[in-house]
């Protein structure tokens, strides 16, 4: 079993590095995802987003063997409920033994 | 009235399409068209004359189709169809438009660097001029039915609203939108044709559907080519399938449980209205199977399920 905390913090870097902003930008400002492919230079649209999303989740499956899907996120929805279900999704995932 | 299927050569030297000479062979789509710039050294003359040549062999006129409509004979089923169909319509023009610019664009980016895209590109910007004139037919046909119908009216500023550009995006992901696009559309219309009783809409109805699968023809086409040429990866075709694929997705239209507000542009798939009640043209499981076949077609890869498309896209993107 991982550690939630663990989880977390790597989930938080892949993140902003494949969105190409800062861990502090992203989160601490709680961006929705509208504003986020707004203020990346690196996002044109839901398309980057995605593409950003599966970045993470490879990584997860590397470096912690989770196979993590993302359902469809509105461009409303906030940073901190990505993160929250990236956190589920990997949570059930790891209960369901990888 | 009716026209001939488009043809889709699979290979490039199937027919001398190209050679002036073979102008009694019927017109075709080049489906090979990066070996035909590379291998056989067909030029932009040479292959905007075959496109020329397919576009008037598929003319038709939507004075003549329209007057074939006996509309006292229409249902309510038929008429909220053409209302809907007349709206969609609205949004193919700056599509084109757009394909336009982009396409030229992207050509002159790549001149010098690697002429062949730039000549695939080229063809692609130039093309876009017949799909905006057989889409012309298609709008104006639909909403001039919808005005005799004496149907909700369309407004200026709707119009105007659905008249917006979508933003600019990788080519190849523009291209493969594109193609998913007429399949929906395609697939649609072709439904309409088979519900619709009346000879005169039916007819055009099941014109409209070839004419949209012309187009996923074409697209496909140059979406390859970008793909053969090695300089565009196949990922963005497969990130746009899955867009469309996945649980929520765009093929489901304005059935799905969210559809973005967006300031931008107007997606018609977003805007078909609904009425309880009335038939509607979903036919889910055709789309998806022309899709997987459209990103075979593009990529070489095999997919048979949306699960499959995902998993393929998520491996090409790497970590």
């Amino acid at each position: 079993m991982f550690d939630i905390h663990e989880m977390e913090t790597y989930i938080r870097g892949k993140f902003a590095e494949h969105v190409g902003l800062s861990e502090t930008e992203l989160f601490g400002e709680d961006l929705t995802l509208a504003a986020l492919i707004t203020r990346s230079a690196r996002m044109t649209n839901s398309v980057d987003l995605m593409e950003a999303f599966a970045r993470t989740s490879n990584g997860l499956r590397k470096d912690f063997g989770l196979r993590v899907r993302l359902p469809a996120l509105s461009l409303d929805t906030p940073t901190s409920r990505v993160l929250e279900v990236f956190l589920q999704e990997a949570q059930a995932q790891q209960e369901r033994g990888g | 009235m009716t026209t001939a299927p488009p043809r889709v050569a699979r290979d490039s030297s199937e027919e001398a399409i190209l050679d002036p000479t073979a102008s009694g062979r019927r017109p075709v789509i080049v489906a090979d068209l990066y070996p035909a710039i590379t291998r056989e050294k067909r030029t932009l003359v040479e292959l905007t004359w075959e496109q020329q040549r397919l576009h008037e062999s598929r003319r038709w006129s939507a004075m003549e189709l329209v007057g074939a409509v006996d509309l006292q004979r229409l249902s309510e089923l038929d008429r909220h169809l053409v209302w809907n169909a007349g709206r969609a319509e609205l949004t193919t023009k700056p599509g084109a438009d757009r394909l336009e610019r982009l396409a030229d664009a992207e050509c002159r980016k790549w001149q010098g660097r690697n002429d062949a895209v730039a000549s695939i590109l080229q063809a692609c910007g130039t093309w876009s001029r017949y799909w905006n004139e057989e889409e012309a037919h298609h709008e104006t046909s639909f909403n001039r039915l919808s005005q005799l119908l004496e149907l909700e009216p369309i407004s200026d500023a709707t119009f105007i609203e659905y008249r917006k550009v979508f933003p600019d995006d990788d080519m190849l992901r523009t291209l493969t939108l594109l193609s998913i696009s007429e399949i929906v559309a395609a697939v649609n219309y072709g439904n309409c044709a088979r519900v619709i009783q009346e000879p005169g809409l039916k007819a055009l109805f099941k014109q409209v559907g070839a004419d949209e699968i012309q187009h996923m023809n074409y697209f496909i086409a140059f979406a390859k080519a970008l793909v053969d040429s090695g300089e565009y990866k196949a990922k963005e075709a497969f990130a746009v399938a899955h867009l469309f694929l996945r649980e929520g997705g765009e093929v489901h239209g304005s059935k799905r449980e969210h559809v973005e507000t967006r300031g931008t542009h107007v997606n018609w798939w977003d805007q078909v209205e609904y009425r309880e009640g009335l038939y509607s043209p979903d036919a889910l499981e055709k789309k998806e199977a022309l899709i997987f076949n459209a990103l075979k077609r593009i990529t070489g890869m095999a997919v048979s399920s949306a699960r499959q498309v995902e998993d393929t896209w998520m491996e090409l993107v790497g970590c």
